[in-house]
């Protein structure tokens, strides 16, 4: 069980050009027994940060401490860490028994029959025992990824390191691995780092999300805190799908002018924003509303250029003119349905909208969260 | 209805019309490849005689045939195939071992300047053997031999009393020095071929030994060594044939008769003035005996090593 540390991590890389910051100045604090989900697109130092956990990168600058003790320079096998591999990097020549006794032969001095009943145990928890003597190319994808699994918790770890563990299964099996994940770390209690591009599972699986741009921690909070109060710009279109929808404008006295449209602010508001006249408007694609007349302020007509329909709701690229270029996007309920071509009535509803400062990036006024509803447990 | 199954016969027709064409290739391309061993086995069954009077490829009639040659040939080489074999064997095992641990070292390891010992590695393979035929001569002959008695007679000369000598004229030693150098001439192309296959690998598989807590030593022992046994078979078969076929290191390095290797005593038996083509192609047969068989025994491993299995 261990508190997992970054100090302002950071690692570069000599290049050609001169030094390249692949993770710059990193600070997280993860508790025992947290899941830790590292999001961000591709190049953006969230595998790196990952190794450097691991052992397997060294550290430019900064400290990692496990507990307290500066784990920098320890090698891989001492950091008491397991990890699992996007392309589960089993060992193809020895059976799926002697793929998970490798690690507690090597690092060690148990007794065999002690290691093979761990083994044998985590098999069965895995769902495994039947293949336990079989070698990896027997194996699907999906059985490989549980070996892949079960060589990492039969390690008994103090952290869980997993790189993207899930990218090569298909959509069904990815949804439901994904569900049994969650569930073996709550068993385990073991802190988890878990390094994914895939927002989906950071949102779903993790206690906290770290989202990394460019090397550069842009904010590390729980999931519905980085859907609903992003810090920045970046934050706010990296987590939602479809994305938050940008509109650039100018503060003038309490309306913010846009290319297309004018939305007036209320004064409570207007006192927030104060000082940046240069905004950002973000609305995310399901806070817009579909009204049959001009009910209140800032209600703007717009036409539907395409629907896509998904079932359990219909996706809406919307256009203010038809000269527009960019189309913004809504998303309705399935049960309502939309034609391209038609004409509509959108409202930008005050308490969904997120301000963002245009030149800095970072939030100045996040939605308001009032309308939060628990559902009351049935006695 | 007829049509479909006209197209379907017709297909038929046309898969058996190309796979007739095929194995008549392949027939002829063993016909081509195995006319020459044929001649060969022929030849070496005739009586001189026999040979003067039919075509070289023809089987020897009744009267013709003999096993005079092959026991000529068999006689004549025997020693030097027992010779050829305890010198080749070794090396080959030990270059091979020694390139597969170099490939290791060199590939999944990193460490500083190692790209500067590659290149020194690979430039070690276009080294030609006759240049360093007189220095090679020279290290094994005079400088070991000068540097071994000095340093014996000096550290135990109490035992000695200064007088030993390397025994540079011992069969066996000319032999060793032989195998050792022929090791040494084949790390370069083993360590080549390791390393290309050693690339292959995948980095997430080691790392995972690492985290695993695997020394680089047991990675290479459990991991890359049970992975690189297809190679293995590769670097066996082409080393086991560059070694045993040679001649020239053998010509410098062997003087001693007893120690000479099959390819000394097959040049012997045929560099006679008058040439018998029956005892000189059944020495041929029989000194090439050995090869064949590491290709027989090593044959599959062999296909699934080139093929990058």
């Amino acid at each position: 069980m261990a508190q997992l540390t970054l100090d302002e991590v950071t690692k570069t890389f000599q290049d050609d050009d001169g030094e390249i910051i692949a993770v710059d100045e990193v600070s997280v604090d993860i508790e025992d027994g947290e899941f830790l989900c590292v999001v961000g697109p591709s190049g953006c130092g969230k595998s790196t940060t990952l190794r450097m956990i691991a052992g397997l990168e060294d550290i430019t600058r900064g400290e990692i401490r496990l507990d307290g003790q500066i784990i920098n320079d320890q090698p891989p096998a001492r950091r008491n860490v397991a990890m699992v591999f996007q392309s589960y990097a089993l060992y193809p020549h020895m059976t799926v028994r002697e793929n998970m006794a490798f690690g507690l032969e090597e690092s060690t001095d148990m007794p065999d029959d002690e290691i093979n009943e761990r083994v044998e145990k985590a098999c069965k928890d895995m769902g495994i025992f039947e293949l336990i003597d079989r070698k990896p190319g027997e194996l699907s994808g999906g059985q490989q990824q549980r070996v892949a699994l079960g060589r990492a918790i039969v390690r008994d770890p103090e952290v869980f390191l997993m790189d993207e563990p899930l990218a090569n299964l298909d959509a069904k099996l990815k949804a439901e691995m994904r569900t049994e994940l969650q569930e073996l770390q709550q068993d385990l209690d073991v802190t988890t780092v878990y390094v994914t591009h895939d927002q989906t599972e950071a949102m779903t699986m993790s206690d906290r999300i770290a989202i990394l741009n460019d090397g550069v921690l842009q904010q590390c909070a729980t999931p519905l805190e980085c859907y609903h109060e992003p810090n920045n710009l970046f934050v706010a279109g990296f987590i939602g799908e479809p994305s938050m929808n940008f509109f650039p404008t100018t503060l003038e006295g309490s309306t913010l002018k846009g290319e297309w449209f004018e939305y007036e602010l209320s004064d409570e508001t207007v006192a927030a924003v104060e000082g940046t006249s240069d905004i950002t408007l973000g609305i995310r694609p399901e806070d817009i509303e579909f009204v049959q007349s001009d009910v209140g302020p800032n209600v703007f007509d717009s036409t539907v250029h395409v629907v896509e329909p998904r079932g359990n709701e219909n996706t809406a690229h919307l256009q203010f003119d038809e000269s527009m270029d960019e189309q913004f996007i809504a998303t309705v309920g399935g049960m309502k349905q939309l034609k391209a071509g038609q004409h509509v009535k959108i409202r930008f509803p005050e308490n969904a909208i997120h301000l963002f400062d245009t030149s800095s990036g970072s939030a100045i006024r996040n939605r308001t969260l009032d309308e939060i509803e628990t559902v009351e447990s049935v006695v | 209805m007829s049509i479909r199954d006209g197209g379907f016969i017709d297909e038929l027709r046309s898969t058996e019309n190309s796979r007739i064409g095929l194995y008549a290739l392949l027939l002829a391309g063993i016909a081509f490849y195995l006319f020459p061993v044929e001649t060969a086995v022929m030849t070496m069954f005739k009586t001189e005689s026999a040979f003067a009077r039919t075509l070289p490829f023809a089987p020897p009639g009744t009267d013709g045939f003999t096993l005079d040659a092959l026991t000529t040939a068999w006689n004549t080489l025997r020693p030097g195939l027992v010779n050829s074999l305890l010198m080749a064997i070794p090396a080959t095992i030990v270059s091979a071992l020694l390139g597969s641990m170099t490939a290791y070292g060199l590939t999944t390891i990193s460490w500083r300047g190692q790209v500067g010992v590659v290149v020194l590695i690979i430039a070690g393979i276009f080294i030609p053997y006759q240049a360093v035929l007189v220095p090679l001569a020279q290290f094994w002959f005079q400088v070991l031999p000068g540097l071994l008695n000095g340093f014996v007679n000096t550290v135990f000369g109490f035992i000695t009393g200064g007088n030993w000598q390397y025994p540079s004229r011992n069969g066996y030693v000319q032999l060793l020095q032989l195998s050792i150098t022929h090791a040494a001439y084949g790390i370069p192309i083993c360590t080549l071929l390791f390393r290309s296959y050693y690339q292959s690998i995948s980095d997430e598989m080691i790392e995972a030994a690492r985290l695993d807590g695997a020394s680089a030593f047991s990675i290479y022992r459990n991991i890359i060594l049970p992975l690189s046994l297809p190679m293995f078979a590769v670097t066996l078969i082409y080393q086991f044939t560059q070694v045993y076929n040679d001649l020239l290191f053998a010509l410098v390095l062997v003087n001693e008769p007893a120690s000479q290797v099959a390819t000394q005593r097959l040049a012997a038996l045929t560099g006679g003035v008058v040439q018998s083509f029956n005892t000189t192609m059944a020495g041929a047969i029989v000194a090439a005996l050995p090869t064949l068989l590491v290709y027989i025994m090593f044959g599959e491993q062999f296909a699934k090593g080139v093929a990058g299995e």
